[in-house]
């Protein structure tokens, strides 16, 4: 009997030579789902189709557009014959219609998709990325040749300048006198004894308590803060970003009420006022004393009434009513001008009366970016301002410097534990103040209709 | 197919690509304004290029139903569909800025990975598994044919056990003394208990045929080992030893061939395995890749629309 011999001649003896014309599983496996597969994704495709047109979508939309989820066409408008859906800026113009960032759309012209990305999910697509400012700012180009503004900006911790007003060359406009480090000492005469005076005291909020420790027993509404118009650029201000401008009767007058004290035989201190308000209410004042005091003609001028060095003396002594009441108020106008108004504002020599420089006291310092404290409440006001409790300059410049706000705000902040420091945190690239009215064109059931479906 | 030094250019060639691709796209990311992302000149330069790159991939199959079509070597679109393919995946992660996107672009990422995936597994199966297989299976035979080798093993081997106990049942006075002994010694035999030396003999015939419709016929004839004691070298030989034991020294080379059939048996089981392993993949490979360029093709044309 023969030895079992395996040899491939042997195999290849068993082989049926037709073998390839019948069908294999695995073949046959692969190409039913070669067919199944793509069939499911088709399907699966369709589906989704018929339900929205959700299933292009590149990607979640951003918190205020997430209500046109399923509302494509409100920005893929469609042109040529029906085919191209792209986002128009003037898609964008029908709800947010504002100016660029220049009129001149000559220097710089981008669609508005191009900075505010869509389909991202972003919270607030107004938060640009920096990259979309500098690629101008980062070599800033004009066609003068001399960029108004610094010509290189490459992020908020690279290569930003120093805030505009704290250049070597800027200056504080105000004109009253202040000085905080008195304002801030132990012990101060308040208006019924010593005080320990807070940065709150004067610096407030406007949404906080309307009353002010140091100010009249009725408070005077304040206005907005406003800086030449520029506030009216920032669309998103909001009431608590700034603090409420200085006002005489809110936050000074209740310690200085004194120094407008003209004369002792009044209670009434003069009007906190232009000169020729406050004249005419000396001569109404002393015209009643005269009416109602026939013998003040013979009273004696109080020492203190006299400044020193700045009237002739012996004062002539009055023969007549209007003598008498020229010579009272003249020295009322030279107690008030010449000392109780001087103490805080800067007095123009005029004639017959002095002029009060304008206070030109800075609601806002930053011209061109926003700012709120609101967003800053957990800080100290000096862990920021820090130089204020020594400033005895009214001339000093207590804003925060760039380096104090690089201590949280970087520019990848939120990647590094930080506070943001993306451009548009501070800075609007849109002309809000130009914002035209648009007019709506959804009804709520037509809004909730397609969103529901 | 191995990925040899016969690959060499088309390496060049793709780590050139993949480096040139690289350079663009780290300032590119860099600079964008809003990031890298499908709807930028560079990102849409991107997805194009990976998207002939896959078109060509996915030609391949088309290449192979056609294998008389005079449009390059069939190695050549080979290492193409292979490098290309490979080149596709960081070319799209580049279009998307290595993000996943939502709906259909989620979609086809992940179809992507898949196909990207068993690619990769597919090509170290395809460069590793054939020398494996040549090693372990030196007889190796056509996989479709694998069944009817077996279909034909089973008659083999019964003719083997009808003329081992034919010439059993005519010597059973000629077993010797010693051989009686030994079998005496013999216990289990797949199950068969052989009951006394004395009884080797006459019941030889009847064990050998037991022992054939019992365990080497059902072994044979069923694709795959089915945890059946033969599918295991060590106990076959311990088996077959048995069966030389109980069988006279003339049928031994019988009990040979049936051992010899019981090893084709598992070679065939080993191929059937390296096979299914060496192509399976596909089964995930190619399909999810039709499913990949029919999405990917409807991608296209809304992005354009989008």
């Amino acid at each position: 009997m023969p030895r079992r011999v395996r040899t491939t001649k042997n195999l290849a003896k068993r082989m049926d030579l037709q073998y390839f014309k019948q069908a294999h599983p695995l073949r046959s496996w692969r190409l039913w789902l070669s067919i199944l597969i793509p069939a499911v994704a088709v399907v699966w495709f369709a589906a989704q189709r018929a339900s929205s047109q959700k299933i292009y979508s590149s990607g979640p939309l951003s918190a205020a557009h997430s209500v046109l989820g399923k509302q494509c066409n409100v920005c893929h408008v469609t042109t040529l014959g029906g085919f191209r859906a792209k986002v128009s800026d003037d898609a964008c113009s029908k709800c947010h219609d504002a100016p660029a960032h220049h009129a001149d759309k000559a220097i710089f012209t981008v669609s508005c998709g191009s900075c505010h990305v869509e389909h991202r999910g972003s919270p607030r697509l107004a938060s640009t990325e920096d990259a979309s400012c500098t690629q101008c700012h980062a070599n800033l180009l004009t066609r003068g040749g001399n960029p108004q503004y610094v010509r290189v900006v490459k992020g908020f911790d690279k290569q930003h300048p120093e805030f505009a007003a704290l250049r070597p060359d800027a200056r504080d406009p105000g004109q009253v006198k202040l000085n905080h480090y008195v304002h801030l000492r132990p012990h101060l005469a308040g208006p019924t004894g010593p005080v320990q005076m807070d940065c709150q005291d004067c610096h407030r909020l406007t949404a906080m308590d309307g009353t002010w420790p140091y100010g009249m027993p009725q408070p005077v509404p304040q206005p907005r803060p406003s800086v030449g118009g520029m506030n009216a650029e920032l669309k998103h201000e909001r009431s608590q970003d700034y603090m409420v401008p200085i006002l005489y009767v809110n936050q000074c007058a209740g310690c200085h009420v004194k120094d407008l004290q003209f004369d002792k035989r009044f209670d009434q201190a003069a009007p906190h006022d232009k000169p020729e308000v406050v004249q005419a209410f000396l001569v109404q004042k002393y015209n009643d004393y005269f009416a109602s005091h026939p013998g003040a003609l013979s009273e004696a001028v109080a020492p203190e009434r006299i400044l020193p060095g700045t009237m002739k003396l012996p004062l002539p002594v009055p023969h007549t009513r209007q003598e008498w009441i020229d010579q009272q108020v003249m020295l009322g106008d030279r107690l008030l001008f010449d000392k109780g108004c001087k103490l805080c504002h800067v007095m123009i020599e005029g004639s017959p009366l002095p002029t009060v420089a304008k206070s030109s006291i800075l609601a806002r310092w930053f011209l061109h970016a926003e700012f709120s404290h609101d967003s800053h409440r957990l800080l100290t006001c000096t862990a920021c301002h820090d130089r204020t409790p020594e400033s005895r300059q009214t001339a000093d410049i207590l804003l925060p410097r760039i380096v104090s706000c690089r201590s949280c705000h970087e520019d990848r902040g939120p990647r590094h534990d930080a506070a943001s420091g993306r451009c548009s945190e501070c800075h609007s690239y849109h002309d809000w103040a130009k914002e035209r009215p648009t007019k709506g064109t959804f009804t709520i059931p037509q809004l909730r209709a397609a969103t529901s479906r | 197919m191995r990925i040899d030094e016969t690959h060499r250019k088309w390496f060049i060639g793709s780590l050139a690509v993949l480096m040139i691709a690289v350079a663009i796209y780290v300032p590119y990311s860099r600079t964008a304004p809003q990031g890298a992302n499908g709807g930028t000149v560079a990102g849409l330069t991107y997805g194009s290029i990976a998207f002939a790159f896959m078109l060509f991939a996915g030609l391949l199959g088309a290449r192979k139903m056609v294998p008389v079509w005079r449009v390059g070597r069939a190695q050549a679109w080979m290492r193409g569909h292979l490098w290309l393919g490979f080149l596709s995946f960081p070319l799209i992660l580049f279009h998307s800025g290595f993000r996943f996107g939502v709906g259909l672009t989620t979609v086809l990422m992940w179809l992507l990975v898949v196909v990207f995936v068993s690619g990769i597994v597919g090509a170290i199966l395809q460069h590793f598994m054939p020398r494996l297989t040549r090693q372990r299976i030196p007889l190796e035979t056509v996989y479709e044919q694998i069944g009817r080798v077996r279909s034909q093993l089973v008659v083999e081997a019964q003719t083997v056990v009808e003329e081992a106990s034919a010439a059993l049942a005519g010597s059973v006075s000629q077993a010797t003394e010693q051989q009686r002994a030994a079998s005496a010694s013999a216990g289990t035999i797949g199950g068969l208990t052989v009951a006394s030396g004395l009884q080797v003999d006459e019941g030889a015939s009847d064990q050998l045929q037991e022992f054939f419709r019992r365990e080497m016929q059902p072994y044979i004839a069923q694709g795959g080992p089915m945890g059946m004691a033969l599918a295991d070298r060590n106990r076959s030989q311990s088996m077959f030893q048995q069966l030389r034991l109980l069988l006279p020294p003339n049928l031994h080379p019988s009990v040979d061939d049936l051992e010899s059939i019981c090893e084709e048996k598992r070679e065939l089981d080993q191929q059937t395995q390296y096979h299914r392993i060496l192509h399976g993949w596909l089964l995930v490979h190619i399909p999810v890749s039709y499913a990949l360029l029919l999405l990917g093709a409807v991608h296209a044309v809304m992005a354009l629309r989008y």
